[in-house]
């Protein structure tokens, strides 16, 4: 998509900096954990000033990689070479010293603290036990400058955006790593939480800074894979196999080589959307709502067997929306009506109630009970029912749902009884998804619900609405990816300032609009 | 090796048990019975029936209950400081009803009563007003004790009724009746926590209130509930406590919040909610009262009898905790 733009720096030599020497490279890396080979004969190498895109499913050993290269783990085999020179990490103060440092995929700021606390924790500078407060403020504040970041160090990193966060996070990273003439820094999942302004602010910090540090961009998202880095190594099942230039790229080649398999044409099962004329009555009607000034007033309706998708910038108040409709933000105005029962200002409880299931952005911190068991997980809602109203719960019913769900669903798990914290990201989703499917929920709002979950996971997931439309359930679909939003629905309202800004574009198979359509709309 | 091989080896590792999920499981087991052992060995009394039964079971009776009652908030992670506050009170309300106003049987649900609606209170506080539990149960703890001693107009109250004290002091079969209503309870408690709805909430909203508030349930009842229950348990606890005695004075059940939280902890029960649960509070519960009894029995300075237990308290809590669980301890 972008190959032209880089063809210059993609070729490393022609940086002056660069000589022959690598920034860092690895040679037949391996990692086993007792009897799993996590990496095996891992063989990388990064020239200084090039991006170099990392890419593989869930479980491809992407982590253990990064968590080698920063000291975390040790390596079984093989041999690390930063700016040349054989090193062993046994930790990351280490790696730090080297100039190698690890941006993670959830956010590692402390928010109670200011900026330059956070640029300077673990490493404050101080005088006789008093902390140079005024000397760090000025430093960091200049530090971040140089480094053309747009942040007043001196805030409350509570006060920051999402997007300020995570620049602060790679000043940091640089900041470790100053000591060192080589900084490496790499980029766990970077993009995870952004949406589409942010995601091209942290791209063009990167290329901004691509002169003075070598990135290694670690992604699921694979067309920012291709947009951002210069070469692309490819792992699966802890193997080195493939490294591609971008120009030779495409998602389909990348997806193909971490899969192993050929990906269907039609990724989001397009023939098997509903057409317009096999949607049921109305599942839900949606008046005027509104949360106060922030979202709405907002209408549409849903019908039986519809993906309704939904899109915005970041703060369009798509995700609020979400949340309005979940019964979890207070509705201040108008009214909702699910399966012919109209509700004024409900609660997560009435929603649920009528009908309306919620899958949450943050599937951790909102979607699972990670050390309770799948069968805890997926039986949470429908226990609310359990006997009417009488408090004893039916251990029978609630093994069944979760022995059914982990059938349909084909979720990976030792048992009903194993704790949802072992299970991979897209296995855990499904325990989310299954949550509703147990007490058979005929709306379900989802936000994000492929995030952060592996190629294979998410084509299930895109499987499973399908046949969960088939059955009449109805979907409204919160998505950052726009080529997903626009493959799974059958009409798509584009969110700004808390309202839809026109009427919904019709999305029927062979009638899809662009992504260029939607993001006309969008700002 | 497929794909998710890793996690799957992760998960299995979970499943498959290690040294130390025995040592966490069997650590308050093994303190049990390495402290039995040693006070068979070092007094002749502590191994008789009469000892084992009149002394260790009975007096770990109000002990258990009181943990019991703890445990239901601390799963939920909240907390119930207030818990022998209640028990003064609720014990003082049944000897006054005896005594003064002659209801005789009638005082005992009353004075239940009195301590579940004391639960009560504590949890509208905590939910509607969103002050956190230690705060409005430390609070409690202090104006319920007060309460209670202006009742007794600050001296030893008494009450005569053989019959109703016989519930407490009676014999099934030669077991004390207090030992049978201590195990009635446990059992119950048990069922509560892994049979009921009520059970399953206080587990989940300790891991994570947010998830289940997006599962549809009533939170905020389900937050006051265990509150609830806290009194009523800490109800039966003074009400049994003054039926054995046949009084209440000003300080009864002064001293049994920490050792309850010491029990509650060693048993299991992480502070941090979601993990752990009533069957293991037994334990913590039966390790206090073999420990006190043995010390009384080699007749150690009541002084030095607070380090042991306090060191005993700790060790046992080192050694059962699971600390994959666990990522920050504050």
């Amino acid at each position: 998509m972008s190959s032209e733009t880089y063809t210059d720096t993609a070729d490393p030599t022609a940086d002056a900096t660069a000589g022959d020497v690598s920034s860092f490279r690895v040679e037949g890396i391996s990692k086993s954990f007792r009897h799993v080979q996590a990496l095996d004969g891992v063989s990388l190498e990064a020239n200084r000033g090039e991006v170099i895109g990392l890419v593989g499913e869930n479980g491809a050993g992407k982590s253990t990689l990064l968590n080698i290269l920063t000291g975390v783990l040790q390596a079984d085999g093989g041999q690390l070479y930063v700016d040349g020179e054989p090193v062993t990490f046994t930790n990351p103060r280490e790696a730090a010293n080297y100039g190698v440092s690890l941006v993670h995929q959830e956010q590692d700021v402390i928010t109670t603290l200011r900026g330059y606390e956070n640029l300077y924790l673990g490493r404050e500078k101080e005088r006789l036990g008093v902390l140079e407060k005024e000397t760090m403020r000025k430093e960091a504040q200049a530090f971040v400058d140089d480094l053309g970041i747009n942040i007043d160090v001196n805030d409350h990193v509570r006060d920051y955006t999402f997007n300020e966060r995570q620049m602060l996070e790679i000043a940091k990273a640089f900041h470790v790593s100053q000591k060192s003439d080589n900084p490496v820094i790499l980029l766990d999942e970077p993009t995870a939480g952004l949406e589409e302004s942010g995601r091209e602010l942290l791209f063009d910090l990167v290329n901004d800074l691509r002169d003075r540090a070598t990135f290694v961009f670690v992604s699921h998202e694979l067309d920012e894979v291709l947009e951002i880095s210069d070469r692309i190594y490819v792992l699966k099942d802890g193997e080195q196999v493939g490294m591609t230039n971008v120009e030779d790229a495409t998602t389909d080649s990348l997806q193909q080589a971490m899969v192993g398999r050929e990906t269907a044409d039609e990724y989001y099962r397009v023939p098997d959307q509903r057409r317009a004329g096999q949607l049921g009555e109305v599942a839900m009607a949606v008046d005027n709502v509104a949360h106060e000034d922030a979202v709405g007033p907002v209408s549409f309706s849903l019908r039986e067997g519809e993906i309704f998708g939904i899109v915005g910038v970041e703060g369009s108040g798509k995700q609020r929306f979400g949340r309005l409709l979940a019964g979890d933000l207070e509705m201040t105005q108008g009214s909702i009506s699910v399966m012919g029962t109209e509700l004024n200002n409900p609660s997560v409880s009435d929603m649920v109630d009528a009908g309306v299931g919620y899958i949450p952005k943050d599937r951790k911190s909102e979607g699972l009970l990670l050390y309770q068991s799948v069968l805890v997980n997926t039986s949470l809602a429908m226990i609310r029912d359990m006997n009417g109203r009488m408090p004893a719960l039916d251990l029978d019913a609630e093994q069944e749902a979760t022995m059914n769900a982990i059938d349909e669903l084909s979720i990976k798990t030792p048992g009903p009884n194993a704790l949802v914290h072992g299970l991979s990201g897209g296995n855990q989703q499904k325990v989310v998804i299954a949550r509703w499917l147990a007490q058979d929920t005929p709306i379900l709002v989802m936000d994000n619900v492929t995030r952060g979950i592996d190629v294979g996971a998410k084509e299930e997931v895109y499987r499973l609405c399908r046949e969960l439309t088939d059955q009449g359930v109805s979907i409204v679909f919160i998505g950052d990816e726009l080529p997903e939003v626009i493959g799974m629905s059958n009409r798509i309202g584009v969110m700004a300032n808390g309202q839809f800004v026109a009427e919904p574009f019709e999305a029927s198979p062979g009638n899809k609009p662009t992504e260029e359509d939607l993001i006309q709309e969008m700002i | 090796m497929s794909t998710s091989s890793v996690s799957d080896w992760i998960t299995a590792q979970r499943e498959q048990r290690t040294l130390q999920d025995w040592i966490q499981d069997l650590g308050p087991f093994v303190m049990l019975f390495g402290l039995m052992v040693i006070f068979t060995l070092t007094t002749e009394r502590f191994f008789t029936q009469g000892n084992l039964l009149d002394n260790v079971a009975k007096n770990a009776v109000t002990l258990l209950l009181v943990a019991l009652a703890g445990t239901f908030p601390i799963l939920q992670q909240s907390i119930d400081l207030s818990v022998e506050s209640v028990v003064l009170l609720t014990g003082v309300v049944t000897v006054v009803l005896i005594a003064e106003f002659g209801l005789g049987l009638l005082a005992i649900p009353i004075a239940i009563g009195v301590g579940m609606l004391a639960g009560l209170f504590n949890g509208l506080v905590f939910t509607k007003l969103k002050v956190p539990s230690f705060l409005v149960t430390l609070g409690t703890l202090s104006v319920m004790a007060g309460v209670g001693k202006i009742i007794t107009g600050g001296s030893t109250i008494t009450f005569r009724n053989d019959s109703i004290r016989s519930i407490a002091t009676g014999t099934v079969f030669g077991i004390p009746n207090l030992v049978l209503w201590g195990l009635l309870i446990y059992v119950g408690t048990i069922v509560l926590a892994f049979r009921t709805k009520f059970g399953r909430y206080c587990f989940a909203l300790g891991e994570n209130e947010r998830v289940v508030e997006l599962a549809g349930a009533k939170v905020d009842r389900y937050k006051i509930y265990p509150f609830m229950l806290s009194g009523l348990l800490c109800g039966v606890a003074g009400v049994l406590l003054t039926l054995r005695i046949s009084s209440a004075s000003p300080n009864i059940g002064s001293g049994l919040m920490l050792p309850s939280i010491a029990a509650i902890v060693m048993g299991g029960t992480a502070l941090t909610g979601g993990v752990g649960g009533p069957h293991r509070t037994i334990l913590g519960v039966l390790v206090i009262a073999v420990l006190n009894n043995g010390m009384n029995l080699l007749a150690i300075d009541s002084f030095v009898q607070e380090i042991v237990l306090g060191l005993v308290v700790v060790a046992a809590v080192a050694l059962s905790i699971d600390r994959d669980k666990i990522d920050v301890v504050k």
